[in-house]
């Protein structure tokens, strides 16, 4: 696989997740930047929070009440052509 | 018959976060179209239906390996629509735990054989695949522990994703581009311990056109 989509992940209607493709890398290191503040921010939330989440005991609009955003980069292709995405070469361009 | 052409593939492993995922993915340009789309998840929900270019897709299959904990599925769609689209799966509820897709493009393809389903054996897990000539196999597993080989034939690792659902998933694995001749194809799949699940579904080849010897020729003179 050559290429890396990242994706803008933020609350969509008031106890869902919306995902949406804002870019792409091959750069490894971006990904990797990119998927750790994931996991050590909503990744962190579900991880603790799944079976609540589940039960609705919890909303995962309480975790966007505080960050409007976070982004991932978990899609993986192997051309690129065609899918209108530009790249990514910092993340501060996010 | 000829062998199937493998054309683009995208891979993902996140978490839906609602009753549904949509993940776009550009398939090629060519006769004979096929897209394929397997998925695996938390049994939580289960898979309701699914979609490319807003074109029904068929589920070949959709199981619950209980003992897992997971819900493996596999959908198609002859002839779809090409270029970039949208794939969405749907489920019964909302999925928080995460889900692995892998998506895979053909072209020269005359659709989905024989596909067979063995729950989890302990590692190696062998099984096998009856085939038709110039066909490819698409091989999938899911273990508790680390997934270390799809072998298709046995004895030829095939590379794949390792994908993590809240359990180990290995999607993606594909026959060499040379397909197979017809009969039982041994097939192998190992983790670094434990049981491991292996399913595994035939891609057809598409059929050449086949000269009679009676063809009509007009001469003018």
């Amino acid at each position: 696989m050559g290429y890396y989509v990242i994706s803008k992940i933020e609350l969509e209607g008031s106890d869902s997740l919306k995902s949406t493709d804002v870019g792409y890398t091959s750069d490894v290191d971006i990904v990797n930047e990119i998927n750790e503040a994931y996991d050590a921010s909503l990744g962190l939330f579900l991880g603790e929070n799944r079976t609540k989440l589940e039960l609705r005991l919890v909303s995962v609009s309480s975790f966007f009440s505080e960050t409007p955003y976070v982004n991932e980069a978990r899609t993986e292709v192997d051309e690129i052509e065609g899918l209108s995405l530009s790249e990514i070469n910092n993340v501060n361009e996010l | 018959m000829a062998v199937p052409i493998k054309g683009n593939v995208t891979n993902n492993n996140s978490t839906p976060g609602g009753n549904f995922r949509n993940q776009a993915h550009n398939q090629n340009v060519g006769s004979g179209g096929l897209i394929v789309a397997q998925f695996c998840m938390s049994n939580s929900v289960s898979y309701s239906s699914a979609t490319y270019g807003g074109v029904a897709m068929t589920q070949l299959y959709q199981i619950n390996r209980s003992g897992l904990g997971q819900r493996m599925a596999f959908f198609y769609l002859e002839n779809p629509p090409t270029g970039s689209n949208t794939l969405r799966v749907n489920f019964s509820g909302s999925q928080w735990n995460p889900l692995s897709t892998h998506i895979r493009s053909f072209t020269n393809s005359g659709g989905i054989g024989n596909s067979l389903r063995s729950g989890g054996s302990a590692t190696p897990h062998n099984a096998s695949l009856t085939v038709s000539d110039d066909s490819l196999i698409m091989m999938t597993s899911c273990s508790i522990n680390a997934i270390t080989s799809q072998q298709i034939p046995t004895g030829t690792n095939q590379s794949y994703t390792q994908h993590n659902t809240n359990r180990q998933v290995a999607t993606g694995a594909i026959s060499s581009n040379a397909g197979h001749s017809a009969g039982s194809i041994p097939l192998r799949a190992t983790a670094t311990f434990g049981n491991l699940s292996l399913d595994r579904t035939e891609i057809l080849g598409i059929s050449a056109p086949v000269d009679t010897g009676n063809a009509d020729f007009f001469m003018i003179l």
